[in-house]
């Protein structure tokens, strides 16, 4: 499952880009998950009653 | 607003700062995997390039080695292949300075003459006339093609020079090269930068290159 | 539009119409260099070493690039008053700034059709040509560009800080401010192909797949308020949702790009995987539009900008088929290391564009023409729906052509030559080719046929419905309404 590395410099990406799909799944996480903690925190804020805007 | 949104979904602040948030790490992402690759896509020195180091942009003096392409059963793919040293215009002796003097040249003239407008470099350009990426390395300029002969020429580097001073003397197809007034000075220096072109590391493109006859053990 | 007339309040306004102008003679010019070009590939000694096929397409995609803008840079003008309550700020330096421009786009244009090459030194690419696609503009005239871009940048800050600074403004000031910053990615010279080509892609990519995107997805929104009323709240929230979602595939996306040019692998699997998402936001536009268009039909609130809105319409089909479904198609490694650098490219360039940002931009010159005349409603007229018909199938039909030569060329220069020089001459003398470049032709002669059509109309438009609103033609006059005054019939 993990391919060997192919490219012509080893780099912290090129490692990532070994497994299935795991670099994608990195950056995903990256940009996706904090979304989660400003959804919290804005359900909060309605549940509080905070006018939007 | 006076209004209260119910649902996080229908709420602008929410929306805002996701918007916000992920473009922000989008653009520290990219600027973090543009730091990795220009220090990759960055041009080797020759002291590497003689000490066989793995690179993806060689050298300028690359010009003074035979440039292959062959293929490589760990990457998938053909890859270029540095050999031993081989005359560029006679000469295998070219100085690093030579040697980047003249491929700015080639680069200048490549921008100046304008060959992206019917050409591809790279893959990327125009779609009028052929790809150049790895022209250096193609069949139609060994001895077994025909621009040699048309050319009256010995090599590949001369047919490639005295072919784009006079394009419109060697006609091969319906569709001609245009008198674009390179000179003698110029056409060196562009097929050095198609040399160089060559030897870059491109992953694999132009698929299938390396299989066509002539075209991997040029010259 | 080309008439005295004009019942503009804000000089704002009056800047944006000069600027809708300029734009339209653009586009004349961009078709024009494109069938010159296209007849060369049907005929390749027309104008052969008088104005070679480099030049025809140095102009083509140059007088797109600037019709675009300009139309852009119009369109800010005109609705910044319109947002923020009040008269431009440094609207006066604005209007300087407009004949600078112009004059200096005149003269690039002029060097590049007349003296066209220079030789391979660094004065050729500071006064003739730069000689990299799409940024052919000599090095003179990017830092005159830079300057116009930073005054007009000052102006619409300025004014959004001075008056209301709506959400739509906000995104706008945001994404302008990028879109500006990026050019200066393309203001070097390397001989270092590969890294030429690194940065060369951030100026293309970053601006037509990302901040260019963000722009319409803001204007469209801006466009549906103005022409059927949309309610502003929903309009944001969904700007903000489509900025998410293009910024978030397109910055990352711009991996699809590095496939092939000399960067590391790795770029395989963020190219395929963030640009595949690209289509996603085109999408959400397209449903954003058509669910406020039915929304509001149901309320019977009038179109009050017909043509707008029908361009509107192709835009966001045009952007989701052109940019969307015919990017996506070649858009993984797998497939592209056969399509990369083939007629695929300007199949999907042409409709993408076309949908995208032409239609758009098209849609706010009618705003821009029902505001100078004053008319309550703009409603279509016999040559604007004969020149949004032509327009349309001409370009579909040119990508049409162009995806079957792609598809020619990428099977047989590609697959069955491995892209050598015999190869290019192979696919490119096919028959299917030039069938296909055949069809092209005529349909890029449509598309003329179409954009003389949309010329007529954007200057008679506005004086004919004028006359006949003043003669009370328009009988069902009471049932249009302005967006001010709602319906009540």
């Amino acid at each position: 499952m993990i391919e060997a590395f192919t490219d012509v410099f080893p780099s912290f990406f090129g490692t990532l880009n070994r497994g299935p799909m795991t670099l994608t799944i990195f950056l995903h996480t990256l940009i996706v998950l904090p979304m989660f903690f400003i959804y919290f925190s804005e359900k909060k804020k309605i549940e509080r009653g905070e006018p939007d805007e | 607003m006076e209004e209260r949104p119910t649902s996080v979904w229908s709420s602008t602040r929410f929306w805002r700062k996701s918007a916000g948030w992920v473009t922000g790490v989008s653009a520290l992402l990219l600027i973090w995997l543009s730091v990795d690759t220009v220090a990759q896509i960055s041009m080797g020195t020759d002291e590497d390039m003689q000490a066989k180091k793995p690179m993806r942009i060689f050298p300028s003096t690359v010009i003074n080695h035979k440039v292959t392409y062959e293929y490589d059963a760990k990457r998938g793919h053909e890859v270029p292949v540095i050999g031993e040293k081989e005359a560029f215009f006679g000469r295998s002796d070219y100085s690093p300075e030579e040697a980047d003097a003249l491929l700015r040249h080639g680069k200048l003239t490549v921008q100046a003459k304008n060959c992206m407008s019917c050409h591809t470099l790279l893959g990327n350009g125009g779609y009028f006339a052929p790809d150049l990426t790895k022209a250096w390395l193609d069949p139609a300029w060994s001895e077994s093609g025909p621009y040699m002969a048309m050319t009256g020429t010995a090599t590949r580097e001369e047919a490639m020079a005295k072919f784009m001073m006079h394009p419109s003397t060697y006609p091969t197809h319906a569709r001609r090269m245009p008198e674009l007034g390179i000179t003698e000075d110029e056409a060196k220096a562009i097929v050095a930068f198609l040399k160089h072109m060559a030897s870059i590391d491109t992953n694999g493109f132009p698929r299938n290159f390396a299989k066509m006859n002539g075209g991997v053990n040029a010259k | 539009m080309l008439s005295k007339h004009s019942e503009v309040k804000w000089e704002s306004q009056k800047l944006a119409i000069n600027y809708f102008r300029v734009a339209i003679i653009l586009f004349l010019a961009n078709l024009l260099f494109g069938l010159l070009a296209a007849i060369q590939y049907m005929y390749p000694n027309f104008l052969f070493e008088i104005i070679d096929f480099s030049v025809n397409r140095t102009l083509h995609i140059n007088a797109l690039v600037v019709w675009l803008l300009y139309a852009m840079i119009g369109s800010v003008y005109w609705l910044l008053p319109e947002e923020t309550g009040i008269e431009t700020v440094g609207i006066g330096i604005g209007k300087l700034l407009f004949y600078v421009l112009t004059g200096a786009i005149a003269v690039v244009v002029l060097v590049i059709l007349i003296v066209q090459v220079g030789a391979g030194n660094e004065t050729t690419i500071w006064f003739i040509n730069e000689g990299r696609e799409y940024l052919e503009a000599p090095r003179w005239a990017d830092i005159g560009i830079v300057v116009v871009v930073l005054g007009f940048l000052a102006n619409v800050f300025l004014t959004a800080f001075k008056g209301t600074r709506t959400g739509i403004l906000t995104v706008l000031m945001f994404d302008l401010l990028a879109l500006a910053g990026l050019y200066l990615a393309g203001m070097f010279f390397t001989k270092n192909i590969a890294m030429d080509q690194f940065w060369w892609w951030w100026v293309v990519h970053l601006w037509v797949e990302a901040t260019w995107e963000v722009y319409v997805a803001a204007v469209v929104g801006w466009g549906l308020i103005k022409t059927i009323g949309a309610n502003r709240k929903i309009v944001e929230m969904w700007i903000w949702i489509e900025l998410a979602m293009l910024f978030g595939s397109g910055i990352l996306g711009l991996g699809h790009h590095y496939f092939w040019i000399g960067t590391p692998e790795y770029w395989w699997e963020i190219g395929a995987l963030f640009s595949a998402l690209e289509p996603v936001p085109l999408v959400g536009m397209f449903v954003h539009v058509i669910y406020d268009w039915g929304k509001q039909a149901g309320k019977k609130h009038g179109v009050s900008n017909k043509p707008a809105f029908a361009w509107f319409v192709v835009n966001t089909f045009g952007n989701f088929l052109g940019a969307g479904v015919w990017g996506f198609m070649h858009t993984l490694p797998q497939i592209n290391i056969y399509t990369h650098g083939t007629q695929w490219t300007p199949a999907h360039g042409h409709l993408a564009f076309y949908g995208a940002y032409a239609a758009i931009l098209i849609g706010m010159m009618y705003i821009a023409v029902q505001g100078k005349y004053g008319l309550k409603e703009m409603r279509f007229t016999a040559a604007g729906k004969w020149g949004i018909t032509l327009l349309t199938l001409g370009v579909l039909g040119m990508t049409m052509a162009l995806t079957i030569a792609g598809y020619q060329q990428s099977m047989i220069e590609r697959a069955e030559f491995g892209a050598t020089w015999q190869g290019y001459f192979a696919a490119q003398n096919s028959r299917w080719m030039l069938q296909a470049m055949g069809w092209r032709l005529a349909m890029g002669v449509v598309t003329m046929l179409g954009f003389v059509l949309l010329f007529k109309d954007l200057l008679t438009i506005g004086p004919r419905l004028k006359a006949e609103e003043a003669a009370g033609v328009t009988a069902n006059s009471g049932a249009a309404s302005t967006i001010a005054e709602p319906a009540q019939a």
